[in-house]
């Protein structure tokens, strides 16, 4: 499977893609949504898409907004994670069409458990 | 028939919180604490004793806007710093880290920090992308909520403060000890 982690911070784009990696994805990263999007135009559409909400040229939103507007990336599964923790925020999240919603910080074993309930945890992975 | 602006009825709509009416210490600390435990390490613990700061000291922040505005504060001597990142990095931390990966790691701490102490207060509120440098002044001393704590045995002030001087006729302005 693969993945796609969106943030603004390389450090949590780095642990990130280790968790992901240790799941057995093949990820690629971007520092903000429309560099995001400049790698679903590359014809690469992951499997899903980790997404942090503050980052500067397209935020988090804007990006989930993008996607859901293109029905070639229906297919994509849109997981926020952000220090945005105010029950609005994620109302509004999900509402512009992500899937899941995970509040920095956050352990790797909550990352499972959401994938788990995505049905995007590969089965060689145990819970 | 004339009447006399005592000014009364303007102060009244001018009241606004301080941070210490909306959000305690305590609460701060479970932020930070969560926050630490987290992205820094299962047994890393910050321990609610005052240390004193170096001379050399770093801090990251957000700032908040909303019905309160401030900034949500980390300093920390610029060697805790790069040992925070490093800790927070794990395994994926390169050989030699460079202050860009410094500030990036150190500034997401505040990050989630101040996103957590942001979700704490009335909203609605937005979040800045976080800072990394010398911490913003304190404008209203009496709109400050700061915790001095040890990591690892070294000095990290959390300072939650207000970025609007005090209303006329209440506190003074002073400088950030902490910057």
């Amino acid at each position: 499977m693969r993945a796609l982690v969106i943030d603004d911070s390389r450090a949590m784009r780095r642990i990130v893609t280790g968790i992901l990696t240790g799941f057995g994805y093949e990820v690629r990263d971007a520092e903000h949504g429309r560099a995001a999007l400049d790698v679903l135009d590359e014809g690469w559409l992951p499997d899903l898409a980790t997404i942090d909400w503050n980052m500067p040229v397209m935020d988090g939103l804007q990006f989930v907004s993008a996607v859901r507007a293109n029905p070639a990336w229906r297919s994509m599964t849109m997981m926020m994670v952000t220090s945005e923790s105010e029950h609005t925020q994620i109302v509004r999240a999900l509402a512009a069409g992500a899937h899941e919603y995970v509040i920095k910080p956050f352990t790797a074993d909550a990352i499972r458990d959401k994938l788990a309930l995505l049905g995007l945890l590969p089965q060689e992975v145990s819970l | 028939m004339t009447t006399t602006d005592t000014g009364a009825r303007r102060r009244s709509g001018d009241v606004r919180p301080v941070i210490t009416d909306l959000i305690d210490a305590a609460t701060v600390e479970a932020i930070a604490a969560e926050a630490w435990v987290a992205l820094v390490g299962e047994d890393e613990v910050l321990v609610p004793l005052p240390g004193e700061l170096p001379v050399d000291i770093v801090s990251s922040w957000v700032d908040v806007v909303g019905p309160w505005t401030g900034s949500v504060v980390l300093t920390t001597a610029r060697s805790t710093a790069e040992e925070l990142s490093r800790a927070l990095l794990r395994d994926t931390a390169p050989a030699v880290l460079d202050d860009e990966d410094v500030a990036d790691a150190f500034g997401e701490i505040a990050n989630v920090v101040g996103g957590n102490v942001k979700a704490a207060l009335p909203g609605p509120s937005a979040l800045s992308l976080p800072q990394v440098g010398n911490a913003p002044l304190v404008r209203n001393p009496a709109d400050v909520c700061r915790l001095d704590l040890l990591w690892r045995g070294e000095p990290v002030a959390i300072s939650v403060q207000g970025a609007l001087p005090p209303l006329p006729g209440t506190t003074p302005t002073r400088k950030n000890e902490v910057s």
